[in-house]
């Protein structure tokens, strides 16, 4: 990347001097791509500003049964309640639904199985989600826990995709860089 | 102190008004370039290489913080949209100036083919345009550096496309695919439309003002939004009045030309406020037909999964953002309506995967089903053209007022049959290249969408019918003249940017003619 940021240096030196009927003085070619600053590191402990305590519990158990650490970390590893909870505390119709969405799920979980929703094993949290998830995914959401359900998997979906982890360390993404040619494919078909 | 009085004085210095500026610069015009936004600084000023995760919210502002706004309506920055388009330019063929003749609908453009063909070049030579040479008749070849190559996923879509007689070609932009001047190459970062920062892209304030002002002939007012073009009691335009963007301060400038650049609403805008005792309905509008004819490109779109990529390794193609191009082919073929669609392709980039929200289900299974999906993502933009009807235009609302006390323009408008009848087949024919090139298909927009506004002040060589004559120049008033997309009697499907350039450099040139002749 470095011959790259040089040989545009002197593409431009050189390009400088020719006849264009509407040359410019300046450089253009000057060009290096810094990294981006690298994620700002959490004071713990955090302070959410809208979710009281157990909220916040919960709704990191829920972004991180939507998108689970795998090899890659999941939605909490990528900060995605800290997000969620930024978006929420701006929009009133948000914390509305929010709280009362998290309610319904505690009380939903100890109707049927005795224990608050983040105390319920991996299997049972998942049984209790998802029917809400196949009423979003059939475009039938109608009850208010299903329109919840949908907008926490939206935001999850959001949150993680534009961290750095979801879409440097998960997806892979290797764009905005320098690149001396736009290059032939390289998969295998 | 006797005011200076200019030549031409041009309000905007987007592409329109930034060619038109530095063609009449350098034919040896006294110009002044008057434009409601800042200067951009397009080495600094943009978050070009920003990444979501850089900003708490995930949202990347237009402007490094502390720059002077870009705001969207009305005062823009010096550059005005070419500081953040996509840079795609076509020339329009015979078939798209003449479509009223072909095909019985819509409107003919006064002028034809040959009588812009040397402008194109002009602007080619100047801005430096790459592209291949197809050798297709509707769709003229051009003075261009070579092109960039497709994309692997072009190529499928390429191959998927043959199968159904339909031609992908590589897209031309005016961005450099070799240096030229000052300008290095496009190094492809995919940034295109965050604001170039190497210029490698083509925008009116760096490849065309920057160098005008050299000339000595050439002034920019930045920060000046023009509130009316001032008109003499003999019928001329004498030159323009204008408020500071900050301070609100009025100023005013005189020329003996006065031409408006505007882009197109806000040019219409403009002429409807300007109104006086003998133009009570807006300047230049004795025909009733300003704001009228209105036809903005309409758009639909498909997301799609290439299935040949599914599960490949991400790659760095985002590229300068789309290589390829599906160019019209409905009309060679059997149809029931009016002109056609061309469709653009896979522009997204790849630091937007919003697509994720509606992948089914959670868990493991869906954070898998969207890494695999990844690479393979595609999306699908067909561009088709509108007709005017009577119920589409662009008017003034009085009721809603900007922070300058003006009135804000209202676009109308209203999707004909023909209209509906080309969003459904170019709906359809999406949808059945990429089944062709085995795409999953997502989802598909049902309703249209609009972009690249045009029309507003009609070409035309009737006065009844139409606001500016064949060189631009309005029927009303012998100076004054509009440049811009506002003066499209028929959009084509193509983009439109180029031949608003190309139309620019053409009315420089009778402008000035006219100046030597003391016309005006």
């Amino acid at each position: 990347m470095e011959s790259r940021r040089e040989s545009l240096k002197i593409i431009g030196a050189i390009g400088a001097t020719c006849a264009f009927p509407f040359a410019a003085d300046e450089l253009y070619g000057q060009h290096a791509h810094p990294p981006s600053r690298p994620p700002a590191v959490p004071e713990e402990p955090f302070q959410p500003m809208f979710f009281k305590k157990a909220e916040y519990q919960a709704l990191s158990r829920l972004a991180d049964l939507i998108i689970p650490p795998t090899g890659t970390p999941g939605a909490v590893g990528a900060g995605v309640p800290r997000y969620i909870d930024q978006v929420v505390s701006a929009n009133a119709e948000h914390r509305t639904r929010f709280r009362a969405g998290l309610r319904w799920l505690d009380r939903e979980s100890k109707k049927r199985f005795g224990k608050r929703f983040v105390r319920l094993t991996e299997e049972r949290q998942t049984e209790l989600l998802a029917p809400l998830s196949q009423a979003v995914d059939a475009r039938r959401a109608r009850t208010a826990p299903e329109h919840f359900f949908r907008v926490v998997k939206n935001m999850t979906a959001d949150g993680y995709y534009t961290s750095r982890t979801g879409l440097v360390e998960e997806l892979g993404y290797a764009g905005n860089t320098v690149l001396a040619q736009f290059p032939e494919c390289l998969h295998e078909h | 102190m006797p005011q200076k009085i200019y030549d031409v004085l041009v309000a905007g210095s987007g592409p329109s008004g930034g060619t038109l500026a530095a063609h009449l610069a350098h034919l040896g015009v006294d110009v002044a370039v008057v434009e409601g936004g800042p200067v951009v600084d397009t080495r600094t000023a943009f978050n070009t290489h920003a990444m979501p995760f850089d900003f708490p919210n995930r949202h990347i502002p237009t402007m490094k913080p502390g720059v002077p706004g870009f705001d969207s309506e009305r005062s823009r920055g010096v550059g005005g949209k070419s500081l953040t388009w996509n840079a795609v330019a076509w020339r329009y063929s015979h078939r798209d100036f003449k479509g009223r003749s072909i095909d019985g609908a819509g409107e003919d453009w006064p002028i034809d083919y040959p009588d812009l063909a040397p402008y194109y070049d002009q602007v080619e030579r100047e801005v430096g345009v790459c592209g291949n040479r197809d050798g297709l008749p509707d769709l003229p070849d051009g003075i261009f550096l070579p092109p960039v190559p497709m994309k692997c996923s072009d190529k499928i879509v390429q191959r998927g496309a043959a199968k159904l007689g339909i031609n992908v070609i590589h897209v031309r932009k005016s961005t450099l695919s070799v240096a030229r001047g000052a300008r290095p190459a496009c190094h492809f970062c995919g940034n295109c439309m965050a604001g170039c920062d190497v210029v490698a892209k083509y925008n009116s304030a760096d490849v065309h003002l920057k160098p005008a002002l050299k000339t000595g002939k050439l002034e920019v007012f930045p920060n000046s939004v023009v509130r009316e073009v001032i008109v003499s009691e003999e019928n001329r335009a004498t030159g323009a009045r204008f408020l500071h963007r900050e301070t609100l301060a009025e100023g005013e400038l005189r020329a003996r030309c006065v031409v408006v650049s505007c882009a197109c609403v806000q040019s219409v805008a403009l002429l409807l406020m300007s109104k006086s005792s003998r133009y009570p309905s807006g300047l230049a509008n004795s025909s009733g037909e300003l704001g009228r004819n209105f036809i903005p490109h309409f758009t639909g779109g498909v997301q799609c999964f290439l299935t040949e990529l599914i599960g490949k390794p991400a790659a760095n193609d985002e590229g300068f953002l789309d290589h390829a191009y599906v160019p019209s082919f409905m009309h060679q073929r059997k149809r029931d309506y009016a002109r056609s669609f061309g469709i653009q392709f896979n522009y997204q980039n790849r630091r937007s995967v919003g697509w994720a929200r509606a992948m089914p289900g959670f868990g493991k299974a869906y954070k898998q089903s969207i890494k695999e999906r990844y690479p393979a993502f595609l999306t699908f933009s067909p561009y088709g053209e509108m007709l005017p009807n009577k119920q589409s235009y662009i008017d003034l609302d009085y009721g809603k007022r900007d922070r300058f006390g003006l009135p804000l323009a209202r676009r109308q408008y209203v999707w004909g049959e023909n209209d509906r009848k080309i969003f459904h087949d170019m709906t359809r024919w999406s949808v059945e290249i990429l089944r062709s090139a085995g795409a999953e298909i997502q989802s598909v927009s049902a309703e249209p969408s609009t972009n690249h506004e045009l029309g507003g002040c009609r070409m035309g060589t009737d006065p009844r019918t139409s606001v500016v004559n064949a060189g631009c120049r309005t029927h009303d008033v012998p100076n004054l003249y509009v440049v811009d997309g506002s003066v499209f009697p028929s959009a084509s499907e193509k983009n439109p940017t180029h031949t608003m350039m190309a139309l620019a450099a053409r009315a420089a040139d009778h402008i000035a003619d006219r100046l030597r002749k003391g016309e005006m």
